[in-house]
């Protein structure tokens, strides 16, 4: 248990007696429980926990022995050791680098900097915990090497395109501060009272490279005159950038309006920030934001639960922008741990999805997909004993359309193909579910799919063809697809399907395994 | 092939950034009501359904050279004008097919679209130029995607194009990825419709099940929508993969193959005819190289016979099997070409009056609306816009351009151009 937080501390002034001394989970489930009608969801049980924590902190879903050691263990803390030995463990600087990929570059990519470089500074950042506001001042400024060579934090400012200061600034505004401000590069926006376009020409003179462009006129398509900004943060104030004359270049050097930025935005006292960030975090464990959509942070889109957004963005700062810590005080909650059934006798239409009254289920992103299919087919050790190529000639174009007849023999070559079909297009952010016919087409044609289905040394169908009980074989199957055991009903489905194809019994596993895959069950993190 | 042509077709590549994507088409969530329903109703209502050809020929089509012949006049060109079927219109000689079914069209004469440029050209008239709203708007197909669901599983946009396939997400624009086209390189199906030799129907159809099964215990006090998305996911690849005969060759009559032509736009059209009469909502079939900045009146010469026999062939093919009711026909350029015939004997780009020609769904027979000055540069008679045309086709598909709107994060969005209207004289 985490001692009592100091931020809490501080805050008492304002918030109500009855938190007092709680830790963060506790302050979840207090507001979440205020607002929700009753009853809520019961926890879930043990198994679904466990896939549930495991793909979200580690990416994969666990394998079988993992699966039926944790349903044995009577150990009554088993959940919170759970959730302490995934953050520490291997799988989780992936993960997490998995999602960065995902949400900061929004799958954008450029060449400057190669991906395995910033894959490497990702997973090391996140390893060894940097502070959230550490990580993003690095994404906004990084000293250029001495040889010109970018540097791999400058990933996140290249894919807007290096030139484009329009996109650079609609991104940072966008993914750092939770404000699509789009709108406001010609206007104040016409919806959203709080979107101006000072503050956009404010974050575009703070993006400059030097101190001498640290000024912007702009002029309303609305209204006539001109108007101009120095650099400044949505709601804050004009920073100073003194004059420089020849000679000066050194002093200048420090005004840099960009360097300026990543010592000035990501900070305890700028709400934008450390809002939008405890916003994404959330909406990554608990499917949906506080603020939802995630980039529109305003007035008019209240936080469905005001004080909590508060609580979790004020701890987050305390602690030091600690997303380890954040991210354990939200798995630890009950309302992260809900079981996402509604409640025996109520209608979808009373717990409205923003209540968090039942959990709701995450689609699989394409690499917890890619990794679930590999672990549930038993395929990923075969796939890892084969060494990446150090430059491999795959693409997932040219697979699908005929030029590559070789399917992916290793894993960074399967993940590719992956990525291709199940992500969403570069720039388009993947929080809601989307169901493409390809995803459907993929799984049930796809040639690599319906091979990982038949025996092949050790793995799944392999191992269920040596299993003569259809009992055992139930159970084999279900607890390495669905990381959980049969229900009656399942176990004499299984049975029954093997029954009637008896003849091609093989084959009937093979299918077995398929129709889980395919089902929504594995589709979704439920 | 003139050294002075602009190649559109790679504008248009490096233009999208095309991903070739697998396949993947909207989910609408609705449930396929039509094969839940009696098959005289489902007939019924499929032939309600309005659904629409778009032909796009990427690049600009000389009027002079098809639907508004000059001739004899300065910039009037070799080619004779020839009668039509309707007393009193002519067109160029290039098109003596489409001619005689001039009384099942509507031609516009007095398009003025304002921009001569590749580069903004294609996605401005293809979104409908809502004027610049900040956002990026849906072509055509996605939009109709999103405005009228279509009542069956089968994908709602289809994009027939040479070169590559794919999913083309970009189309949707605000959208979203989801109401992107499926689009079918070269005519040719997404690879994954095929299923495995080692799959029989009968292991399908198992397989399938045990997943349905599965899905119906998931489901069990969980919110639908996410499951509903998924399932149906799985009944439009299995549909797609059940009319797999829509894209086999060698079910096509040797006649129909002769006569839509063996080059790409003749083949391309047969094969929007059959996903027609599939029950695709939207069809569009491109053509590029339509761009003749040299030797103009070769590449014509060259050029129009590809559209015109094939054009033809489907007038008459939707008109015998009584669709030309619910099929909307557009038949369209990025614009016309200019008046002004060049050093290099080409014609350049010309937005300022140039011609279209509609039929089917909603469109007046044998109409020609507008005309142009004697010597064809200019509009002499209303002009229509990008956004008139829309207001036309929303129209003519039974949608309020004045009543419907987008709803972009709250913001509301016009889904035509709102100076706009609709063309009256081309609506039946």
């Amino acid at each position: 248990m985490r001692p009592v937080s100091t931020v809490l501390l501080a805050m008492t002034a304002c918030l109500p007696a009855s938190l007092w001394a709680q830790s963060l989970h506790e302050v979840i489930d207090r507001e979440i429980e205020r607002q929700a009608a009753v009853p809520l969801s019961p926890k879930c049980d043990d198994a679904t926990f466990m896939r549930r924590v495991y793909l979200d902190l580690a990416g994969r879903i666990p394998a079988s022995d993992e699966v039926r050691q944790f349903l044995a263990d009577e150990e009554a803390q088993k959940r919170e050791k759970l959730i302490d030995r995934l953050l520490a463990g291997d799988d989780y600087p992936r993960r997490m680098q998995e999602f960065l990929a995902a949400t900061l570059l929004e799958r954008r990519t450029d060449t400057k900097v190669p991906d395995p470089q910033w894959e490497r500074y990702l997973r090391r950042s996140i390893a060894e915990n940097k502070p959230w506001n550490q990580l993003v001042g690095e994404l906004l400024f990084t000293e250029p090497a001495t040889d010109k060579q970018p540097q791999p934090p400058e990933k996140f400012l290249l894919v807007s395109g290096r030139e484009d200061m329009h996109q650079k600034t609609q991104d940072v505004a966008r993914l750092l501060l939770g404000r699509d401000i789009m709108c406001s590069q010609c206007h104040d926006h016409p919806t959203v009272e709080d979107y101006k376009q000072a503050d956009y020409f404010g974050l575009f003179t703070y993006l400059q490279e030097t101190s001498d462009k640290a000024f912007a006129e702009f002029e309303s398509v609305f209204v006539p005159g001109k108007n101009s900004t120095g650099p400044r943060l949505p709601g804050g104030t004009v920073i100073d950038i003194p004059k420089f004359e020849k000679g000066q270049e050194a002093e200048a050097e420090k005004y840099r309006p960009r360097l300026l930025l990543a010592g000035d935005l990501p900070t305890a006292e700028n709400p934008l920030f450390k809002r939008n960030a405890a916003n994404r975090f959330w909406c990554v464990m608990m499917g949906r934001g506080l603020v939802h959509p995630l980039d529109l942070h305003h007035r008019g889109n209240p936080p469905s639960h005001p004080e909590l957004l508060d609580a979790l963005a004020d701890e987050f700062a305390e602690s030091g922008f600690d997303v380890k810590h954040l991210l354990s005080e939200i798995a630890l909650s009950d309302a992260y741990q809900r079981s996402s059934q509604l409640p025996e006798g109520v209608d979808e239409s009373d717990a409205p999805i923003a209540s968090y009254r039942a959990a709701i289920p995450k689609p699989l992103t394409a690499e917890q997909m890619a990794w679930a299919v590999m672990q549930a087919t038993g395929n990923l050790p075969a796939l890892l004993a084969v060494p990446a190529p150090a430059k491999s000639e795959f693409s997932y174009n040219n697979y699908i359309n005929g030029r590559i007849d070789e399917a992916p023999d290793n894993l960074a070559d399967a993940m590719t193909l992956f990525v291709g079909v199940f992500s969403n297009p570069p720039g388009e952010p993947e929080v809601e579910f989307n169901a493409a016919v390809g995803h459907s087409l993929f799984l049930m044609n796809e040639p690599l799919i319906l091979d990982w289905l038949k025996p092949q040394s050790g793995n799944l169908v392999d191992l269920l063809t040596k299993i003569d009980d259809p009992a055992a074989i139930a159970e084999a199957l279900y607890l390495s697809v669905l990381t959980r055991l049969p229900s009656q009903e399942e176990r004499a489905e299984v049975e029954q399907h093997l029954q009637r194809f008896q003849s091609r019994r093989t084959e009937a596993l093979g299918e077995l395994a398929w129709a889980l895959i395919a089902s929504a069950e594995f589709r979704s993190n439920h | 092939m003139s050294q002075h042509q602009c190649i559109a077709a790679q504008h248009d590549w490096s233009r999208r950034q095309v991903l070739g994507a697998l396949a993947g088409g909207a989910v609408t969530g609705t449930v396929g009501l039509a094969n839940l329903l009696e098959p005289a109703i489902a007939e019924e209502i499929r032939k309600q359904q309005r659904q629409v050809l778009f032909i796009w020929l990427d690049g600009g089509m000389s009027q002079l050279e098809s639907w508004d012949p000059k001739p004899n006049t300065e910039f009037g060109g070799p080619f004779r004008a020839i009668p039509t079927s309707v007393p009193g219109v002519h067109f160029s000689e290039l098109v003596p097919e489409t001619a005689k079914r001039m009384d099942k069209l509507a031609v516009i004469r007095t398009m003025s679209t304002k921009d001569e440029n590749h580069s903004t050209g294609v996605p401005r008239v293809q979104r409908g130029d809502p004027k610049n709203r900040g956002v990026t708007y849906p072509f055509l197909g996605s939009a109709l995607a999103k405005l009228r669901p279509p009542e069956n599983n089968l994908p709602p946009y289809v994009w027939i194009k040479p070169g590559r396939g794919g999913f083309i997400w970009q189309d949707a624009g605000f959208l979203g990825a989801k109401y992107g086209a499926l689009a079918l390189g070269e005519g040719k199906p997404p690879v994954h419709i095929h299923r495995s030799k080692s799959i029989s129907d009968e292991t399908d159809d198992a397989r399938q099940q045990l997943r349905r099964n599965i899905n119906s215990r998931y489901r069990q006090r969980r919110r639908s929508s996410d499951i509903d998305a998924y399932e149906s996911s799985y009944d439009m690849a299995l549909q797609l993969m059940q009319r797999r005969d829509l894209f086999d060759d060698s079910l096509l009559s040797p006649k129909d193959v002769e006569r839509y032509g063996t080059h790409p736009l003749g083949r391309h059209l047969l094969q929007a005819r059959r996903l027609l009469e599939a029950g695709v909502q939207f069809v569009k079939v491109n053509s590029y190289h339509w761009d003749t900045h040299g030797d103009n009146f070769n590449m014509h010469l060259d050029l129009v016979p590809q559209i015109d026999r094939p054009f033809a062939a489907i007038i008459d093919d939707l008109g015998e099997r009584g669709m030309l009711d619910n099929v909307l026909v557009v038949l369209m350029s990025e614009f016309g070409r200019t008046p002004k015939i060049n050093s290099r004997v080409g014609r350049d780009h010309w937005p300022e009056a140039w011609s279209l020609v509609l039929a089917g769904c909603g469109i007046k027979r044998g109409v020609v609306v507008g005309k142009t000055t004697p010597n064809g540069a200019w509009c002499d008679a209303d002009e229509y816009d990008i956004g008139h045309l829309f207001h036309t086709v929303f129209h003519c598909l039974g949608i309020d351009a004045a009543e419907t709107e987008y709803l972009n994060n709250g913001q509301p969005l016009p889904i035509a151009h709102d100076d706009c209207r609709p063309i009256r004289e081309v609506m039946a």
